[in-house]
């Protein structure tokens, strides 16, 4: 049952759904599209669903939460799109509408809990920073911040390169609240987050969070891995990997060759998947769904794995926290069901390999 | 009419039958301008399902409206009265490949890129080239008898199907045509039903002839002062009995769009001509572009460069391919519209027929760009406007009318290679009036109850604009 709402976010996206001509390009390498195989799950589907839901001819409802809550913020469509549309800002900006009119899951709800309580995604006050002074903003971000050894890692290959980290007591940068359509909680949020890291330029290790820094908070971000290319020292580790480019990185932020350059002056050899750099295939992890949607998210997972097997090698790398845990998963998933073996790693274990 | 959801879903399963509203809403519409909901979606994936599915639509009359990627321009997959929407994608299997017949056999989901990558270890590779090639269906390909940029060379999706399995409205399945190139005898039913736009059966297997991969191929540009001169070099170039791979047109309004949108910075001239020659040795394909060099220079071309490097042929495409991107971005407040958009008219034509959509948009105060696969005497327009208003409405579909009233004059065609559906309908029927009723006998015998994709070509609605409600928000003014 639907009931006719008034939307608020979405109404200053009227001209850009108009300008989504319908021509379905988006479909090509869309993740939710491959696996559902219903042009109502595709970018095109969710900027008409969208489209319905600001003239009224579509009423909020659960079933559309569903739709428009499945994508993982890829941005595969983005380069996809001829019109140039901004599908991302109309899915968050119909997700902030179907929030705002109750449509909000139990799982996010809970997530912004932690965030407002703890600071952090994970609702522990136990998860923080360790504080300390130095010269460079370092922003850590959740996914970091829950993993403290990784942390520590990096901490430790910036001091050996000659970089010496400041670290505050942060909080989480918001980016959950503005992907998961909890807008009004990031407005009050936003004030605190940058009471908490005032600063204009910043390190940061997570590939989201340097996205949503730049375009959310308007820090100058650059991620670790841009910093640390030209400071590494070679290294000889003989080894042959994939790489597996996170979509923050390689569309969202262009970062493409850094990390490849990084690992050839170690000594590693890459051995490409079929889709690869700008043209990567998502793990199945962003938007939300690996939340909500675990199926969806492993079903995702599990075909870039098979990718990555094919190239002959038996490891992948990435540099980003989300795709490391979910591929892993998917891995392990792989391994078992079918006895073809990949082993998943973050790029900060090989760096750290090649410098300590 | 009322559809027995639970009966489509014994046939194919629950989860391939969707009839929420918001289903609904989003398979109402395609890249055209209209909007009309289906009743429910259903995803066959076998043939024996799609003959179900249609004997239950044929004995209840409901309309049955086969659909690929929806990327139709024309209407064709918006159901006007409802009924069932057959998305096709889920029969995408590649049946087979046989290099030595020079074919293949393939479901009518399987995308038209995802065939040429199945084909390229072979050497081969299918030939029409539309745009839409990564996500468009062989099956859409054959609905609209889609060509593209490389039609010039290699002819539209009809020159290349020459069989097929069909379903017809009764359910019946019928092979029609042949695995062979020729096939000289009785009614030509398979390349019938290329172009029929699902009004006759629902295709579930085609057999396509393939083409061999060219082993080289060069790209080049060329400026033109005047349309005319422009027009002329297209018409000797094929008058010459050169076959390039593209020759492709764009107008000042198109050049204008994409030095504004991407400051290309593509010279201020009437009209630009891009060309591709392609051929299995360097040897012939630098001897067509060097006579399609001699004739762009006779024809006062300027600025002519030609190039086998990749990297420079790229650049030289970079305009062309910027176009489309670049008329969304033309003025702000302008969106762009299907609509008189594939015409064709004979090649000593073109150059005034361009003129001609100039007068005419300015006249009915929208904007239209022209371009295209000129060297086949294709040409792409769009009309730029103010979706939301209604004055504007009643411009675009003054404009559309001159236009085609222009196009028919000349002895030009409706549409190239994007379809009719039912936006082009009143030029169609008026283009092919002594036609209409061999058309409707035809479709009268293979499918009496008119349940297949009702109310296009020759059946469509004499108003276009108020055939459906708009996809858009429009405003009383």
């Amino acid at each position: 049952m639907t009931t006719k709402t008034k939307t608020k976010y979405l109404n200053k996206y009227e001209k850009e759904m108009n300008m989504c001509i319908r021509c379905a390009y988006c479909f090509e390498k869309c993740p939710v599209v491959k696996e559902e195989q219903w042009d109502t799950d595709g970018a095109r589907g969710k900027v008409i669903l969208s489209y319905g839901l600001l003239t009224g001819e579509l009423g909020p409802s659960q079933y559309i939460a569903d739709k428009l809550f499945r994508c993982t913020f890829c941005r595969d469509c983005l380069d996809r799109c001829p019109s140039k549309v901004s599908i991302l800002e109309i899915i968050s900006s119909a997700r902030a509408d179907l929030v705002k009119a109750g449509y909000a899951s139990d799982t996010h709800k809970h997530v912004m809990k932690n965030i407002k309580d703890t600071g952090n995604i994970y609702g522990d006050a136990e998860v923080i920073s360790q504080e300390r002074d130095g010269k460079t903003p370092l922003f850590i971000g959740c996914q970091y911040l829950g993993r403290p050894n990784k942390t520590k890692k990096y901490i430790k290959i910036l001091e050996k390169l000659g970089i010496n980290p400041v670290i505050e007591n942060e909080i989480c940068c918001g980016y959950p609240m503005e992907v998961l359509g909890f807008r009004e909680d990031f407005e009050k949020h936003k004030e605190n987050f940058q009471k908490s890291f005032p600063y204009k330029d910043a390190i940061t290790l997570c590939p989201t969070c340097t996205v949503f820094l730049r375009e959310g908070h308007q820090i100058d971000a650059k991620h670790v891995l841009q910093v640390m290319l030209e400071k590494l020292p070679k290294a000889n580790l003989g080894m042959k990997v994939t790489y597996h480019d996170p979509c923050d990185f390689s569309r969202g932020l262009k970062i493409i060759e850094e990390p490849r350059k990084i690992l050839e002056k170690l000594g590693v050899e890459i051995v490409e998947m079929k889709n690869n750099k700008e043209n990567s295939r998502c793990c199945g992890g962003g938007g939300g769904i690996l939340m909500t949607d675990q199926d969806l998210s492993g079903d995702i997972a599990r075909k870039r794995i098979k990718e990555a097997i094919e190239t002959g090698v038996d490891i992948l790398v990435t540099s980003c926290p989300t795709c490391e845990q979910v591929l892993k998963k998917a891995a392990t998933e792989i391994g078992e069901s079918e006895g073809k073996n990949i082993v998943v790693r973050n790029i900060e274990d090989i760096i750290w390999k090649g410098v300590k | 009419m009322k559809i027995d959801i639970n009966k489509l879903k014994e046939i194919v399963g629950e989860e391939n039958v969707r009839d929420n509203i918001a289903d609904l809403y989003v398979y109402s519409s395609d890249a055209s301008v209209h909007s009309s909901k289906p009743d429910v979606i259903v995803r066959p994936t076998s043939v024996k399902e799609v003959q179900e599915i249609l004997r239950y639509a044929n004995k209840n009359k409901i309309p049955v409206i086969p659909r690929g990627a929806g990327s139709g321009m024309s209407g064709q997959t918006v159901p006007l009265s409802g009924g069932i929407i057959l998305d096709m994608k889920h029969m995408d299997k590649i049946i087979e490949i046989r290099p030595e017949d020079v074919i293949c056999k393939v479901e009518p989901g399987v995308i038209n890129d995802e065939l040429n990558i199945q084909l390229k270890p072979y050497g081969f590779f299918f030939p029409p080239t539309p745009a839409s090639g990564k996500i468009c269906t062989i099956g859409g390909m054959i609905g609209n008898n889609a060509s593209g940029i490389r039609s010039v060379k290699y002819g539209a999706t009809r020159d290349a199907v020459i069989g097929m399995k069909v379903v017809l409205a009764n359910g019946d399945l019928v092979t029609l045509g042949s695995n062979t190139k020729v096939d000289s005898s009785g009614y030509q039913l398979a390349k019938l039903m290329v172009g029929s736009e699902g009004t006759l059966g629902v295709v579930v297997e085609a057999t396509l002839l393939i083409s061999p991969l060219p082993k080289f191929r060069a790209m080049g540009v060329a400026n033109f002062a005047t349309l005319e001169d422009a027009g002329k070099m297209i018409s000797n170039v094929i008058a010459a009995g050169i076959t390039p791979s593209m020759l492709e047109l764009m107008d000042n309004v198109a050049i204008t769009a994409v030095n504004n949108a991407q400051n290309l910075g593509l010279p201020d001239v009437d009209a630009i001509a891009v060309f591709e020659c392609n051929g299995m040795t360097k040897e012939a394909v630098e001897y067509d572009m060097k006579r399609i060099k001699e004739i762009c220079k006779k024809n006062n071309g300027t600025g002519i460069r030609v190039s086998d490097d990749p990297d420079e042929m790229t650049r030289i495409y970079e305009g062309r391919k910027k176009l489309f991107p670049s008329l969304s971005k033309y003025r702000d407040g302008l969106f762009t519209t299907a609509l008189a958009d594939d015409m064709a008219v004979p090649m000593s034509k073109i150059a005034d027929t361009v003129h001609e959509i100039h007068e005419i948009a300015k006249k009915n105060n929208v904007v239209m760009s022209a371009y295209g696969h000129c060297g086949a005497g294709l040409i792409h327009t769009k009309i730029l406007m103010d979706t939301s208003k209604k004055s504007q409405w009643q411009g675009a579909k003054r404009a559309v009318k001159e236009v085609y009233e222009y196009v028919q004059k000349v002895g030009g065609t409706t549409s190239g290679e994007h379809g009719i559906g039912f936006s082009k309908g009143p030029s169609f029927k008026q283009e092919k009036k002594d036609s209409l009723e061999m058309m409707r006998a035809i479709k009268k015998a293979l499918d009496p109850n008119s349940i297949l994709n009702p109310h296009k070509l020759m059946d469509s609605p004499d108003d276009w604009v108020t055939a459906t409600p708009l996809r858009y928000q429009v405003n009383a003014k």
